[in-house]
């Protein structure tokens, strides 16, 4: 760990950040499609804000700014979240979107209302909790990176170890269940694999935004290859770059690291959509019959969530 | 209860009271995270004005804001029809960007002058019996005047276009046939969310504007049996809500638009409970919900999502 940071050619203290800051990216780049190829992405928001309460809770707890402890908060109530909308979609007979709607609202105004009330108590510990809220990395410490690493590096060894098992569910559901993988285990392992990348970006990212650094970078690959390998290793290469450059221009400009990233990754996934080679906006309306291929729907399902990201 | 903190509840209640009925709509049509993109997309918008003119001039701030989200939105809606961005990760990809240049330029450009991401966040409603306006020798606080008409205007569009948002909410293809402009109808629904999210901006921030729109009607749903109950039921939560969160925020110390959201995911909770037929004490007893106002039983939209 120590020579990476060393080796680069910055200060020490914004070496610890880009390196803290790619190891997120990175993880949140492979993590993403997941989400994403599964059309669960808004899901993915909810989860996100289902952080912030996690994170105040773990402050209360440890009482001190801790970072494993608010962490572990914070993918507490991100697991909470997820089952929440899928417990309102499945015995509530709640729509997706009114159930990510209402688990998004329920997360982020307890998260507020917590740390608002701890704000007012006068604690100066407290201090710096709302960082969470937009991302902050420039408190990270040599330690933080270390800890985003391991516990990062398990959810990657994780894909890699049950890689054909993911590939099998994310294209062919179907022939998944035929096969014998049951469809509860696939899925609460992507959610926990899922929380696990959002809980590592809560602090960088935010809360609010961390949903864009798990989908830009998987929308941006997607358009590149057609190989779920070659997907994951590009998604998370564009997440580690952005991330590092995005903490580093966040630092430097003193902004919120959170919109810095966030933009970065829109950008590389808006370049992609419109240039990719194959699938880019461009070529397609070169030859307008590869853009017909699409179906179009004549009444817009707008914020409905659909299924084609991972079929086609 | 002081004259401030009544001033705080009538201004949420408004706020609650045009949300409510919008986002009754938004949810039998299957479109309750359509607020939440449309804050997203005001939020680089009131920034916009606000660099441009420099103030916070309420009419500017109204038009030029709403039109920007409005057209973000369509430009969005129209990029999906296309085929070229199809699945749900297209607004996951493009309404954080859009928040992120918003959040920029707020802590950029406008940092600790009326315009802060403290007010972004937690919104300013503690503020709004300070803003006073003179009307007529007496002096009327300023949100509370903005969110009054913008309850009646929406009160108003309601009533008056009852028939063709009822129409295109339950059977669009019915209401195209009886020669509705669905499409129409639908844009006309967006401008309308758009121009609350911009006047609800300056209450209680940009993030929570999907708590108003949504948590509300989710929770008349699961009560109501009928349109006009649902709407009836969607605007008292609100209210419910907003005194519930105001007085909770007193002897909290927390964030007022913050606790009446809260309040109102409370009552959701409540609700999905208890409520008769649909809430989970009648399920467990082995009743089949009906009657519950809903264009499809809610099972297909999530079986096609778990499908993927």
């Amino acid at each position: 760990m120590n020579w990476l940071i060393t080796s680069l050619p910055l200060p020490y203290p914004e070496a610890v950040v880009a390196v803290g800051a790619a190891v997120i990216g990175l993880v949140a780049g492979a993590l993403g499609p997941l989400a994403v190829l599964r059309g669960r992405s808004m899901f993915g928001d909810a989860m996100s804000h289902g952080t912030l309460p996690g994170v105040v809770l773990g402050f209360v707890v440890a009482g001190t700014k801790n970072l494993p402890l608010m962490l572990l908060g914070a993918g507490l109530t991100a697991a909470l979240a997820a089952l929440a909308v899928i417990g309102l979609e499945r015995y509530a007979g709640s729509r997706p979107d009114v159930a990510i709607g209402v688990v998004l609202s329920a997360a982020f105004t307890t998260g507020i209302v917590l740390l608002t009330a701890l704000a007012g108590t006068g604690n100066a510990g407290q201090s710096g909790l709302s960082d969470y809220l937009f991302g902050q990395p420039a408190g990270m410490v040599e330690r933080d990176v270390v800890l985003t690493l391991v516990v990062g590096g398990s959810a990657l060894l994780a894909v890699a170890v049950w890689f054909r098992v993911l590939r099998t569910a994310a294209f062919d559901p179907g022939f998944a269940a035929v096969a014998g993988v049951p469809r509860w285990a696939v899925e609460a392992a992507s959610t926990v694999l899922l929380a696990v990348a959002i809980v590592l970006g809560v602090r960088t990212v935010g809360a609010v935004l961390m949903v864009a650094l798990l989908v830009a970078p998987a929308v941006a690959a997607r358009q590149l290859t057609t190989r779920l390998g070659a997907l994951l290793t590009l998604s998370a290469a564009v997440g580690a770059t952005s991330g590092a450059s995005g903490a580093l221009l966040a630092g430097r400009a003193e902004l919120p690291a959170g919109p810095v990233i966030v933009l970065l990754a829109t950008s590389a996934a808006v370049l992609a959509v419109l240039f990719a080679p194959r699938r880019g906006v461009l070529v397609r309306t070169r030859r307008p019959r590869a853009a017909g291929s699409t179906p179009r729907t004549p009444h817009d399902p707008g914020a409905r969530s659909r299924v084609t990201g991972g079929a086609r | 209860m002081t004259s401030d903190d009544l001033v705080i509840v009538l201004t949420a209640g408004l706020l609650a009271t045009s949300c409510g009925l919008l986002g009754t709509f938004l949810v039998l049509r299957g479109r309750a995270l359509l607020p939440d993109a449309v804050s997203h997309a005001v939020l680089p918008g009131i920034v916009g004005v606000y660099l441009v003119t420099g103030g916070r001039d309420t009419i500017a701030m109204l038009l030029g804001a709403t039109l920007f989200g409005v057209v973000c939105v369509l430009a969005f809606q129209a990029l999906r029809r296309s085929g070229i961005v199809a699945s749900d990760a297209a607004i996951a990809l493009v309404f954080p960007a859009l928040f992120s240049l918003g959040v920029l330029g707020v802590s950029q450009y406008t940092s600790g002058v009326h315009l802060d991401l403290d007010s972004t966040i937690y919104g300013e409603l503690t503020f709004a019996p300070l803003r006073t306006l003179d009307l007529g020798g007496t002096q009327v606080p300023r949100s509370l005047l903005i969110t009054g008409a913008a309850a009646v205007v929406v009160l108003a569009v309601v009533v008056l276009f009852w028939r063709p948002l009822v129409l295109t909410s339950f059977d669009p293809e019915f209401a195209e046939a009886t020669g509705i402009r669905v499409r129409l109808v639908e844009r006309g629904l967006l401008v309308l969310v758009a121009a609350v999210a911009v006047t609800a901006f300056e209450s209680i921030g940009a993030i929570l504007v999907v708590t108003f729109f949504v948590v509300p009607s989710a929770t008349a749903q699961l009560v109501a049996r009928r349109l006009d109950s649902m709407l009836g039921i969607a605007v008292a939560v609100g209210w419910v809500s907003a005194l519930l969160g105001q007085r909770a925020a007193v002897r909290l110390d927390s964030s007022v638009a913050g606790s009446i959201g809260l309040a109102a995911v409370g009552l959701f909770v409540v609700a999905l409970v208890f409520a008769p037929r649909r809430g989970l004490l009648w399920r467990r007893r082995g009743r089949v919900p009906r009657d519950s106002p809903t264009r499809r039983s809610g099972t297909s939209a999530g079986a096609t999502a778990r499908r993927g």
